[in-house]
Protein backbone atom coordinates (compact mmCIF):
# COMPACT_ATOMS: atom_id res chain seq x y z
CA UNK A 1 0.00 0.00 0.00
CA UNK A 2 3.21 2.68 0.95
CA UNK A 3 4.92 1.71 -2.40
CA UNK A 4 1.30 2.19 -4.61
CA UNK A 5 1.38 5.59 -2.59
CA UNK A 6 4.67 6.64 -3.38
CA UNK A 7 4.41 5.58 -6.86
CA UNK A 8 1.02 8.00 -7.05
CA UNK A 9 2.89 10.51 -5.42
CA UNK A 10 5.74 10.61 -7.75
CA UNK A 11 3.39 10.16 -11.02
CA UNK A 12 1.12 13.63 -9.73
CA UNK A 13 4.62 15.13 -9.28
CA UNK A 14 6.05 14.26 -12.60
CA UNK A 15 2.32 15.22 -14.27
CA UNK A 16 1.86 18.67 -12.21
CA UNK A 17 5.47 19.55 -12.82
CA UNK A 18 4.73 22.66 -14.82
CA UNK A 19 1.64 25.05 -15.20
CA UNK A 20 -0.73 24.81 -17.44
CA UNK A 21 -0.34 27.21 -20.09
CA UNK A 22 -3.02 30.00 -20.13
CA UNK A 23 -2.54 32.82 -23.55
CA UNK A 24 -3.95 35.40 -21.36
CA UNK A 25 -7.47 35.40 -23.34
CA UNK A 26 -9.84 32.21 -22.39
CA UNK A 27 -10.46 31.79 -26.32
CA UNK A 28 -6.93 31.48 -27.24
CA UNK A 29 -6.19 29.60 -24.44
CA UNK A 30 -8.98 26.96 -25.41
CA UNK A 31 -7.94 27.15 -29.46
CA UNK A 32 -4.20 26.80 -28.35
CA UNK A 33 -4.77 23.44 -25.95
CA UNK A 34 -7.45 21.83 -28.72
CA UNK A 35 -4.74 22.33 -31.62
CA UNK A 36 -1.95 20.98 -29.25
CA UNK A 37 -3.60 18.09 -28.00
CA UNK A 38 -2.91 16.84 -31.89
CA UNK A 39 0.96 17.16 -31.35
CA UNK A 40 0.98 15.97 -27.77
CA UNK A 41 0.36 11.81 -28.97
CA UNK A 42 0.68 10.43 -31.98
CA UNK A 43 2.10 13.51 -34.28
CA UNK A 44 2.59 11.38 -37.68
CA UNK A 45 -0.58 10.80 -38.10
CA UNK A 46 -0.91 13.99 -38.82
CA UNK A 47 2.43 15.46 -39.90
CA UNK A 48 2.77 13.10 -42.24
CA UNK A 49 -0.64 13.54 -44.68
CA UNK A 50 -0.43 17.71 -43.90
CA UNK A 51 3.73 17.16 -45.20
CA UNK A 52 2.90 15.26 -48.42
CA UNK A 53 0.08 17.76 -48.74
CA UNK A 54 2.67 20.76 -48.29
CA UNK A 55 5.09 19.39 -50.46
CA UNK A 56 2.86 18.13 -53.47
CA UNK A 57 1.83 21.93 -53.38
CA UNK A 58 5.17 23.29 -52.98
CA UNK A 59 5.90 21.09 -56.19
CA UNK A 60 2.95 22.92 -58.30
CA UNK A 61 4.19 26.46 -56.76
CA UNK A 62 7.70 25.88 -57.62
CA UNK A 63 8.24 23.46 -59.76
CA UNK A 64 11.81 23.06 -61.09
CA UNK A 65 12.88 25.12 -58.45
CA UNK A 66 11.83 22.44 -55.72
CA UNK A 67 14.46 19.65 -57.16
CA UNK A 68 17.15 21.91 -56.88
CA UNK A 69 16.07 22.90 -53.78
CA UNK A 70 15.99 18.94 -52.36
CA UNK A 71 19.62 18.54 -54.89
CA UNK A 72 21.35 21.41 -52.38
CA UNK A 73 19.48 19.35 -49.04
CA UNK A 74 20.93 16.37 -50.27
CA UNK A 75 24.41 17.98 -50.17
CA UNK A 76 23.29 19.61 -46.54
CA UNK A 77 24.74 16.75 -44.16
CA UNK B 1 32.93 0.54 -9.92
CA UNK B 2 33.88 -2.48 -11.79
CA UNK B 3 33.67 -3.54 -15.63
CA UNK B 4 30.42 -5.69 -15.69
CA UNK B 5 28.61 -2.62 -13.43
CA UNK B 6 29.78 -0.48 -16.51
CA UNK B 7 28.16 -2.71 -18.60
CA UNK B 8 25.03 -3.23 -17.08
CA UNK B 9 24.51 0.46 -16.75
CA UNK B 10 25.47 1.06 -20.52
CA UNK B 11 23.48 -1.57 -21.67
CA UNK B 12 20.10 -0.98 -19.55
CA UNK B 13 20.51 2.83 -20.38
CA UNK B 14 21.00 1.66 -24.10
CA UNK B 15 17.92 0.43 -23.95
CA UNK B 16 15.88 2.69 -22.04
CA UNK B 17 17.15 5.14 -24.91
CA UNK B 18 15.58 2.86 -27.63
CA UNK B 19 12.35 2.33 -25.64
CA UNK B 20 12.69 6.78 -24.98
CA UNK B 21 12.87 7.23 -28.95
CA UNK B 22 9.98 4.97 -29.64
CA UNK B 23 8.45 7.23 -27.20
CA UNK B 24 9.02 10.43 -28.20
CA UNK B 25 7.63 9.20 -32.03
CA UNK B 26 4.43 8.07 -30.27
CA UNK B 27 3.87 10.03 -27.00
CA UNK B 28 6.11 12.96 -26.75
CA UNK B 29 4.44 15.27 -24.41
CA UNK B 30 4.59 12.51 -21.93
CA UNK B 31 8.28 11.37 -22.85
CA UNK B 32 10.04 14.34 -22.96
CA UNK B 33 7.88 15.58 -19.40
CA UNK B 34 9.73 11.85 -18.15
CA UNK B 35 12.98 12.92 -19.36
CA UNK B 36 13.09 16.54 -17.93
CA UNK B 37 12.92 14.39 -14.36
CA UNK B 38 15.90 11.82 -15.85
CA UNK B 39 18.76 11.66 -13.74
CA UNK B 40 20.90 8.73 -15.63
CA UNK B 41 23.84 10.88 -17.34
CA UNK B 42 24.75 7.34 -19.55
CA UNK B 43 21.59 8.62 -21.98
CA UNK B 44 22.75 11.84 -22.74
CA UNK B 45 26.07 10.49 -23.01
CA UNK B 46 25.00 7.33 -25.67
CA UNK B 47 23.11 10.60 -27.79
CA UNK B 48 26.92 12.48 -28.20
CA UNK B 49 28.29 9.19 -28.85
CA UNK B 50 26.13 8.28 -31.73
CA UNK B 51 26.43 11.88 -33.08
CA UNK B 52 30.49 11.37 -32.74
CA UNK B 53 29.84 8.06 -34.70
CA UNK B 54 28.20 9.98 -37.15
CA UNK B 55 30.39 12.84 -37.79
CA UNK B 56 33.19 10.00 -38.22
CA UNK B 57 30.92 7.97 -40.90
CA UNK B 58 30.18 11.09 -42.91
CA UNK B 59 34.01 12.22 -43.27
CA UNK B 60 34.66 9.83 -45.53
CA UNK B 61 31.56 11.18 -47.67
CA UNK B 62 32.48 15.07 -47.14
CA UNK B 63 34.85 16.68 -49.04
CA UNK B 64 37.79 16.19 -46.49
CA UNK B 65 38.55 19.98 -44.92
CA UNK B 66 38.22 19.75 -41.51
CA UNK B 67 38.77 16.48 -39.56
CA UNK B 68 35.88 14.97 -38.16
CA UNK B 69 36.91 15.20 -34.41
CA UNK B 70 37.35 19.28 -35.13
CA UNK B 71 33.46 19.55 -36.31
CA UNK B 72 32.48 17.20 -33.76
CA UNK B 73 33.74 19.72 -31.25
CA UNK B 74 32.88 22.78 -33.13
CA UNK B 75 29.56 20.55 -32.83
CA UNK B 76 29.90 20.11 -29.29
CA UNK B 77 30.31 24.20 -28.68
CA UNK B 78 27.12 24.80 -30.47
CA UNK B 79 25.42 22.49 -28.44
CA UNK B 80 26.47 23.48 -24.97
CA UNK B 81 25.98 27.30 -26.26
CA UNK B 82 22.58 26.89 -26.63
CA UNK B 83 21.68 24.84 -23.37
CA UNK B 84 23.62 27.30 -21.21
CA UNK B 85 21.66 30.53 -23.48
CA UNK B 86 18.33 28.62 -22.58
CA UNK B 87 18.99 28.22 -19.19
CA UNK B 88 20.64 31.65 -17.64
CA UNK B 89 17.44 32.82 -19.84
CA UNK B 90 15.07 30.40 -18.19
CA UNK B 91 16.91 31.85 -14.66
CA UNK B 92 16.36 35.22 -15.90
CA UNK B 93 12.43 34.93 -16.57
CA UNK B 94 11.81 32.31 -14.16
CA UNK B 95 10.00 32.80 -10.86
CA UNK B 96 10.90 29.64 -8.74
CA UNK B 97 14.94 29.38 -10.00
CA UNK B 98 15.52 26.92 -7.71
CA UNK B 99 12.99 24.43 -9.96
CA UNK B 100 15.08 25.20 -13.00
CA UNK B 101 18.26 22.72 -13.68
CA UNK B 102 21.17 22.47 -15.87
CA UNK B 103 20.81 18.75 -15.95
CA UNK B 104 17.17 18.88 -17.05
CA UNK B 105 18.41 21.18 -19.89
CA UNK B 106 21.15 18.21 -20.45
CA UNK B 107 18.84 15.42 -21.18
CA UNK B 108 15.79 17.31 -22.70
CA UNK B 109 18.12 19.04 -25.27
CA UNK B 110 20.26 15.69 -26.02
CA UNK B 111 16.58 13.76 -26.90
CA UNK B 112 15.79 16.62 -29.22
CA UNK B 113 18.79 16.25 -30.88
CA UNK B 114 17.60 12.87 -32.52
CA UNK B 115 15.23 13.85 -34.63
CA UNK B 116 18.54 16.17 -36.23
CA UNK B 117 20.49 12.37 -35.87
CA UNK B 118 17.79 10.78 -38.31
CA UNK B 119 17.71 13.73 -40.68
CA UNK B 120 21.73 13.55 -41.04
CA UNK B 121 21.92 10.23 -40.87
CA UNK B 122 19.43 9.39 -43.45
CA UNK B 123 20.40 12.07 -46.15
CA UNK B 124 24.01 11.06 -45.69
CA UNK B 125 23.32 6.82 -46.22
CA UNK B 126 20.09 8.04 -49.53
CA UNK B 127 23.44 10.22 -50.56
CA UNK B 128 25.40 6.62 -51.34
CA UNK B 129 22.54 5.33 -52.82
CA UNK B 130 21.22 8.13 -54.43
CA UNK B 131 23.77 10.55 -55.15
CA UNK B 132 22.64 14.20 -56.15
CA UNK B 133 21.78 16.27 -58.60
CA UNK B 134 18.30 15.05 -59.06
CA UNK B 135 17.08 14.95 -62.50
CA UNK B 136 13.66 15.98 -64.27
CA UNK B 137 12.52 12.56 -64.55
CA UNK B 138 9.07 11.68 -63.45
CA UNK B 139 11.29 9.62 -60.75
CA UNK B 140 13.51 12.83 -59.97
CA UNK B 141 10.01 14.35 -59.89
CA UNK B 142 8.73 12.05 -56.96
CA UNK B 143 11.76 11.31 -55.22
CA UNK B 144 11.97 15.06 -54.68
CA UNK B 145 8.05 15.39 -53.41
CA UNK B 146 8.91 12.62 -51.25
CA UNK B 147 12.02 14.25 -49.69
CA UNK B 148 10.87 16.92 -49.08
CA UNK B 149 7.93 15.83 -47.33
CA UNK B 150 10.37 13.60 -45.54
CA UNK B 151 12.05 16.38 -44.38
CA UNK B 152 9.30 18.67 -43.64
CA UNK B 153 8.06 15.62 -41.26
CA UNK B 154 11.46 15.18 -39.23
CA UNK B 155 11.64 19.21 -39.01
CA UNK B 156 7.62 19.26 -37.32
CA UNK B 157 8.77 16.71 -35.33
CA UNK B 158 12.28 18.62 -34.23
CA UNK B 159 10.34 21.59 -33.28
CA UNK B 160 7.62 20.38 -31.36
CA UNK B 161 10.80 18.12 -29.17
CA UNK B 162 12.68 21.36 -28.86
CA UNK B 163 9.35 23.16 -27.73
CA UNK B 164 8.40 20.77 -25.16
CA UNK B 165 12.01 20.80 -23.87
CA UNK B 166 12.52 24.11 -23.40
CA UNK B 167 9.20 23.98 -21.76
CA UNK B 168 9.76 21.10 -19.42
CA UNK B 169 13.22 22.28 -18.44
CA UNK B 170 12.45 26.43 -18.24
CA UNK B 171 8.92 25.74 -16.61
CA UNK B 172 7.64 28.99 -18.95
CA UNK B 173 4.79 29.52 -20.61
CA UNK B 174 4.17 29.25 -24.19
CA UNK B 175 4.75 33.43 -24.63
CA UNK B 176 7.97 33.06 -22.70
CA UNK B 177 9.33 30.27 -24.66
CA UNK B 178 8.34 32.12 -28.12
CA UNK B 179 10.44 35.09 -27.10
CA UNK B 180 13.19 32.96 -26.02
CA UNK B 181 13.32 31.19 -29.06
CA UNK B 182 13.48 34.42 -31.02
CA UNK B 183 16.24 35.80 -29.10
CA UNK B 184 17.56 32.32 -29.91
CA UNK B 185 17.35 32.68 -33.66
CA UNK B 186 18.94 36.53 -33.29
CA UNK B 187 22.25 35.17 -32.85
CA UNK B 188 22.09 31.55 -33.86
CA UNK B 189 21.41 32.80 -37.65
CA UNK B 190 24.39 34.80 -37.74
CA UNK B 191 26.68 31.92 -35.90
CA UNK B 192 25.05 29.54 -38.49
CA UNK B 193 26.17 31.61 -41.71
CA UNK B 194 29.73 31.50 -39.94
CA UNK B 195 30.17 28.51 -39.66
CA UNK B 196 28.45 27.95 -43.12
CA UNK B 197 31.25 30.73 -44.33
CA UNK B 198 33.94 28.66 -42.52
CA UNK B 199 32.61 25.06 -44.46
CA UNK B 200 31.92 23.64 -40.94
CA UNK B 201 28.26 22.74 -41.21
CA UNK B 202 25.92 23.37 -44.18
CA UNK B 203 23.00 22.54 -42.53
CA UNK B 204 23.17 23.29 -38.50
CA UNK B 205 23.64 20.35 -36.63
CA UNK B 206 21.19 21.30 -33.95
Amino acid sequence: MKSINLRLKSKMNEVFSIEPNNLGASALTYYFKKITTYFKVMPFIYIIPLTFLVSVTLYFLLGRFLIKLVTVLQYGF
Amino acid sequence: MDFKKILVNFLTSFLLLCNRFIGLILDPYKIMRKISLEKDYWQPGIIIGLIFIYFKFIYYLREKIYPATFIYVSFIINFLLTIIFFYFLSKLFGKNKKEITFSSFLFTFSYSLLPTLVWFLSTSVLFIFLPPPRTFSLLGKGFSVFFTAYSLSLLIWKIILFYLAIRFSSRQNFFKIIFMIIFYLIWFIPYSIILYQFKLFRVPFI
